[in-house]
């Protein structure tokens, strides 16, 4: 059919590179190709390596084992978020100019008590950096620096020479200080304050070196087994598919997958040799069968527990009820999880006999429930007993293969470790260790990029760990152990601290460029009330889409994606390649969009901070110095690579000498002893022991908490009379947590959104077929998950991929509050999730296993929240993105 | 020279990347002639069938991916009443928009279609489907933008007679149609019986029972592994007997097992 001279019609006007990593720093994620013409994105492709260089330029890796060789793929595998992200870019959803709250007036009524109900106008950007400039002086002055809160963490946009996070800190700075928001280490919890007492591995307690994991357990390994982990969900929006094909060949390979989990997550629907359906949050119990038969039967290595580890005895007096008259029997346990006692054993004589490693992925139990430092030191002890660093035996992770590691799972790295720095503040209090000294990997070396990204003046004086800003509002003072800094080792956690801080004031503004926590912490609706409070006289939001918390902020900034701006990429964590690219011109900024940086300099211009501010540097000389510093630069020349726009690090061959995890720990512990106090693995932590002896919750024989003070969420609580449910929320299979809710073509998919009988796209509750049935749902029903703390509406999803006595639901959907603080249509879980942090000494979030009660939305109780709050079901709805901008404009027409 | 799909379900992870980069090629983009742009959301030119399949604990998932058949006997051609639909030397089938428009939405291809490949566009009253991103082809490309993003090699796109070899162990979707189609599958999984045995007085899994399955006249036989479960894999619908027999125990059988749905027998006691 095609005429002559079609070719022109086809062609994009330009082709530029933008990284699909969505963690908000350091990682680029997988490099992408981005097609523009007449100056819009019209498609977004792979990167092919080949493109412009030849394959044997990047010396690239292979695993050979089994007879079986495992090389990367030649083009970038980006991941169904990457590739879908025009839609985020252009989404209905766009903060296209600055806003102001309706009813908020700086110089009048502030209605705080509105936050989460009122409307938004739009402002000039003039008339938006003004108000901000002087809240800022306002504030300053009648409280003191400190008086203003920063929000500035992760798990935005991965961009580098205007970050996502932490801008405003530069900003914040200047002005004499502020109290920084230390975000919880919401990806590590268990490890952090568990499993580090164990075996040390800083910076977050995750076993540590991770070099060669995959090569030594693709040679020697026979058992994997994925503990909560879903290499299929997590690790797609941050590094992309290469964990999909690494699962597929140790398979191929011969290795057994075995999948524990409450759920036959995507990794199991497609991987799992065998699933083992367990309660949400009691791996623990599992655990201490598993220990039980392995002493009782004598089937574990004896020599290795009696030359690599301290308290071991104690342990097992634990184990065999020597201590509290409770053997922890198959059958105990199987009360506890719900695994049957005979497949208990089976599971724990399987593991025995076969060389065998555990798989993370971000996910599981030793992350997010309550006491997750327990399933979490006790794994880290299971694997001790077989022998921990032994070909084989590992824990091992199928995501962020490259963070903090000197040396990766998988040896795809390169000759040179690609350092790209962040131009915005880092989150480090006043005498807290920063990242560049946990880390120093990370740092740009340029003489003049150094003294552009040195640290700022001013570091704030004041710290509220993110899982406590609520308290922290509500009920001052709050204490609490640890996390003063985002990174500390492991004596850091006997600290204790305290809001206020000495000399410093309570917040009373609030700069917010991470709007998720509604979406993604603890006991949210407890945050949405502690926001509403007439303490917390402004609260400003810089953010390019319309959701979460910009839903409570006074003033929201708009703020360009990576795709309108000028940026400087690194590939470091695909697993595939690792490379360099120029994120050149693409397409203007939407709307009045700008960039966090150029943002933030709107406001410094009315400060009279700008030149302090940006250093006087333009954003083409920050990409240029970037580079130079990057250490990349020995390897090809800037005016090359501004030529082929991206450069593959070659791979460096000298990797597979280093030797694999803790094979030095395994062969010589004397000579590599751990980080540990005694230096050994730790089954009674003698740093626990000394600092919190009396502490049922976390004691210093790691073990099963049943219920205490901080929790009260089993099957055996008085709370089942009402709710009899144990909800678990994983990491979203479509989002990057609360990234990309409002992309149409992955709500269209049947796990991402249910449409209900009103036509709104619910976000979807998991229910097991017999609890369904048990309380008259079917599949696509409007249901209620509820508990004391609010009511999250949702979608009935019935299914066999789910076990009886639990509800699940991904967190991260956008809030579309009906009565903010209680009741929600959106999906937001966390809402409604624990309060209180992982257990008293531990300062971590509780976010899964928890109780709840699933019911059906009957149509009388629907008509009569949409009589009581016709606010609230009268935004405008979009069929196919839900609820965005022109939703909450108090005058629509603006929004068109 | 007809051009070809090939589907590899067993290496299908579920990860729509298929079906949503078909959305990023033809969605709000205009590709006259060979396509109009596809509305903003509701068409699958590629669309991904999810396949839950078992009950508590035994589940297994597959993801099939279902687009135009390009088939050689195309009835949807047969059926246009304004010959809009064509044949291109390729073998790819295009709806060709300015002519289709002639035939006023008479849906005709739509109705004939057994795959239900084919959407209709109700702003643009024009019947889409799956081009085979022919607009790519022409242009330099080697594959479509399906083909192109999925991470883990399952789709092959090529020219039928070099893809003889792969085709061997291939099925389509309704062999019956009468269509030939040109789009092609291989390790589609068949139904399953699985179970899980175990001694209820000791509380142990059998490991190593025998585990014999009878249809037709005909056996087959596995044992448990060291989990106590056996899986009798890619079995036809029908109806089969089981029967299982260990050491020391009772045999126990299971007969007239149909298998429409896949069956889990759950965790099957032997009595001493």
């Amino acid at each position: 059919m095609p005429a002559n001279n079609l070719k022109e019609n086809f062609k994009a006007d330009k082709q530029v590179i933008r990284g699909s990593g969505l963690i908000g720093s350091m990682d680029s994620g997988v490099p992408t190709l981005v097609d523009v013409k007449d100056g819009k994105i019209i498609r977004i492709r792979p990167l092919y390596y080949e493109m412009n260089y030849d394959k044997k330029d990047f010396n690239t890796w292979k695993i050979e084992a089994r007879g079986k060789t495992l090389e990367p793929p030649m083009k970038g595998l980006v991941g169904p978020v990457g590739l879908t992200y025009k839609k985020r870019v252009y989404s209905k959803n766009r903060v296209r100019y600055p806003l102001k709250r309706a009813d908020w007036n700086p110089n009048g009524e502030r209605n705080t008590q509105n936050r989460g109900k009122s409307g938004y106008v739009r402002i000039s950007w003039d008339e938006a950096a003004d108000i901000v400039a002087s809240e800022l002086k306002r504030v300053g002055k009648k409280y003191g620096p400190e008086a203003v809160l920063s929000q500035a963490d992760m798990h935005g946009e991965t961009k580098h020479l205007s970050p996502s996070h932490g801008c405003a800190n530069r900003l914040l700075s200047l002005l004499g200080g502020y109290t920084i928001q230390m975000r919880n280490l919401d990806s590590w919890e268990g490890q952090n304050w568990g499993a580090k007492h164990v075996w040390g591995c800083e910076p977050v307690g995750e076993m540590m070196p991770a070099a060669n994991l995959y090569p030594d357990i693709a040679e020697h390994g026979e058992l994997l087994l994925f503990w909560g982990c879903d290499p299929e969900t997590t690790p797609h929006p941050i590094q992309g598919m290469m964990s999909s094909r690494l699962c597929y060949w140790l398979t191929e390979l011969g290795l057994k997958s075995v999948y524990i989990c409450p759920d036959l997550n995507y990794g199991a629907a497609v991987h799992a040799d065998k699933w083992i359906p367990v309660l949400p949050n009691t791996d623990a119990a599992l655990h201490l069968a598993i220990a039980y038969l392995w002493i009782t039967e004598s089937t574990y290595d004896k020599e290795y527990i009696a030359s690599h580890s301290y308290g071991f005895e104690k342990f097992e007096d634990y184990v065999l009820g020597k201590e509290d008259g409770i053997p922890k029997t198959p059958a105990w346990a199987s009360e506890k999880c719900g695994v049957q006692e005979w497949t208990i054993k089976a599971l724990a004589r399987d593991w025995a006999k076969k060389v065998t490693s555990l798989i993370h992925g971000n996910g599981g139990p030793a992350i997010r429930g309550p006491y997750s430092s327990e399933p979490a030191r006790l794994e880290a002890m299971l694997l001790g007993m077989q022998g921990l660093g032994r070909p084989g035996v590992h824990q091992a992770k199928m995501i962020e293969w490259w963070i903090w590691r000197e040396y990766y799972p998988l040896p795809y790295q390169g000759v040179v470790n690609p350092s790209i720095p962040n131009f915005s503040e880092q989150v480090r209090p006043a005498g807290s260790m920063n990242q560049a000294e946990m880390v120093p990997l990370y740092m740009g070396k340029h003489p003049e990029l150094l003294k552009l990204t040195e640290l700022m003046p001013n570091p704030p004086k004041q710290s509220i760990p993110k899982c406590l800003i609520h308290d922290a509002i509500l009920n001052p003072p709050v204490s609490w152990w640890g996390l003063y800094g985002f990174l500390e080792p492991d004596k850091e956690q006997f600290k204790k601290h305290t809001y206020p801080a000495e000399g410093c004031s309570e917040i009373h503004m609030i700069w917010t460029d991470s709007p998720c926590w509604i979406t993604c912490w603890n006991d949210s609706n407890s945050y949405i009330k502690a926001l509403q409070s007439e303490k917390i006289e402004c609260i400003v939001a810089q953010h390019p889409w319309m959701e979460n918390d910009c839903l409570m902020a006074d003033i929201v900034l708009p703020v360009a994606t990576r795709f309108e701006m000028l940026d400087i990429g690194a590939d470091i964590g695909s697993g595939v390649l690792t490379s360099v690219f120029l994120e050149d011109h693409c397409i203007d900024p939407v709307g009045e969009s700008l960039s966090d940086f150029d943002a933030v300099v709107k406001i410094a211009e009315k400060l009279g901070l700008k030149e302090e501010y940006t250093g006087g540097k333009t954003h083409e000389e920050k990409q240029e110095m970037s580079f130079e510093g990057s250490g990349v630069e020995k390897l090809i020349s800037f005016k090359n690579l501004k030529k082929n726009k991206y450069f593959v690090i070659p791979c460096d061959s000298g990797i597979k000498d280093v030797p694999p995890g803790l094979r030095t720990f395994f062969e010589d512990p004397k000579n590599n002893p751990l980080t540990t106090p005694t230096g050994l693995l730790e089954y009674s932590s003698s740093a626990l022991k000394e600092h919190f002896p009396d502490d049922k919750e976390r004691p210093p024989v790691a073990g099963w908490i049943e219920k205490s003070e901080s929790h009260d969420e089993r099957l055996s609580s008085k709370r089942t009379e009402k709710y009899p449910l144990i909800c678990m929320s994983n990491h979203p299979r479509w989002r990057m947590h609360a990234q990309g809710d409002d992309i149409i073509w992955t709500r269209e998919i049947p796990t991402m959104k249910i449409k209900g009988q009103d036509g709104y796209l619910y976000e979807p509750v998991w229910l097991n077929t017999a609890e369904a049935e048990a309380r008259g749902i079917k599949h696509g029903d409007i249901v209620k998950i509820y508990n004391e703390r609010g009511t999250v509406l949702g979608g009935a999803y019935v299914t066999e991929r789910l076990v009886p006595k639990t509800a699940y639901m991904d967190h991260g959907a956008r809030w579309d509050p009906i009565i903010p603080g209680e009741l929600d249509r959106g999906g937001a879980i966390n809402t409604i999730t624990p309060h209180n942090i992982t257990s008293k000494n531990a300062t971590g979030m509780v976010v899964s296993g928890f109780l709840v009660e699933v019911e059906k939305v009957t149509d009388e109780e629907m008509a009569s929240w949409r009589k009581d709050y016709p606010e609230a079901f009268n935004r405008n709805y979009d069929p196919v993105t839900g609820v965005s901008l022109s939703g909450w404009l108090t005058d629509e027409k603006e929004g068109n | 020279m007809n051009k070809v799909f090939i589907f590899d379900i067993s290496k299908c992870c579920g990860c729509y990347n298929c079906q949503l980069a078909c959305k990023d090629e033809h969605v709000e983009n205009d590709w006259t002639p060979y396509a109009k742009p596809q509305p903003e959301a509701g068409q699958f030119w590629i669309k991904i069938q999810e396949n839950v399949c078992g009950t508590i604990p035994k589940v297994k998932m597959h993801y099939i991916p279902m687009l135009c058949n390009h088939c050689e006997n195309a009835v949807c051609m047969e059926a246009c009443p304004e010959k809009a639909i064509t044949r291109r030397e390729d073998g790819l089938i295009l709806i060709e928009p300015d002519k289709c428009k002639g035939a006023n939405g008479c849906k005709a291809c739509i109705t004939a279609c057994p795959y239900n490949a084919v959407y209709f566009n109700e702003s643009l009253g024009l019947a889409q489907k799956c081009t085979g991103c022919a607009h790519l082809l022409d242009n330099g490309n080697k594959l479509p933008r399906c083909v192109e993003v999925c991470p883990t090699d399952a789709i092959t796109f090529g020219e039928k007679e070099k893809l003889k070899e792969q085709i061997k162990d291939t099925v389509v979707l309704q062999p019956d149609s009468g269509c030939s189609p040109n789009v092609y599958y291989k390790n589609i999984p068949g139904k399953f019986i699985a179970g899980t045995v175990y001694d209820p007085v000791e509380k142990e899994v059998i490991i190593g029972a025998k585990c014999i399955l009878y249809s037709k006249g005909k056996s087959v036989e596995t044992f448990t592994d060291s989990y106590g479960d056996f899986w009798f894999n890619d079995l036809e619908a029908g109806t089969y007997d089981v029967t299982i027999q260990a050491q020391g125990f009772a045999k126990k059988n299971f007969t007239g097992l149909n298998t429409a749905k896949d069956i889990n027998l759950g965790d099957i006691p032997l009595e001493k």
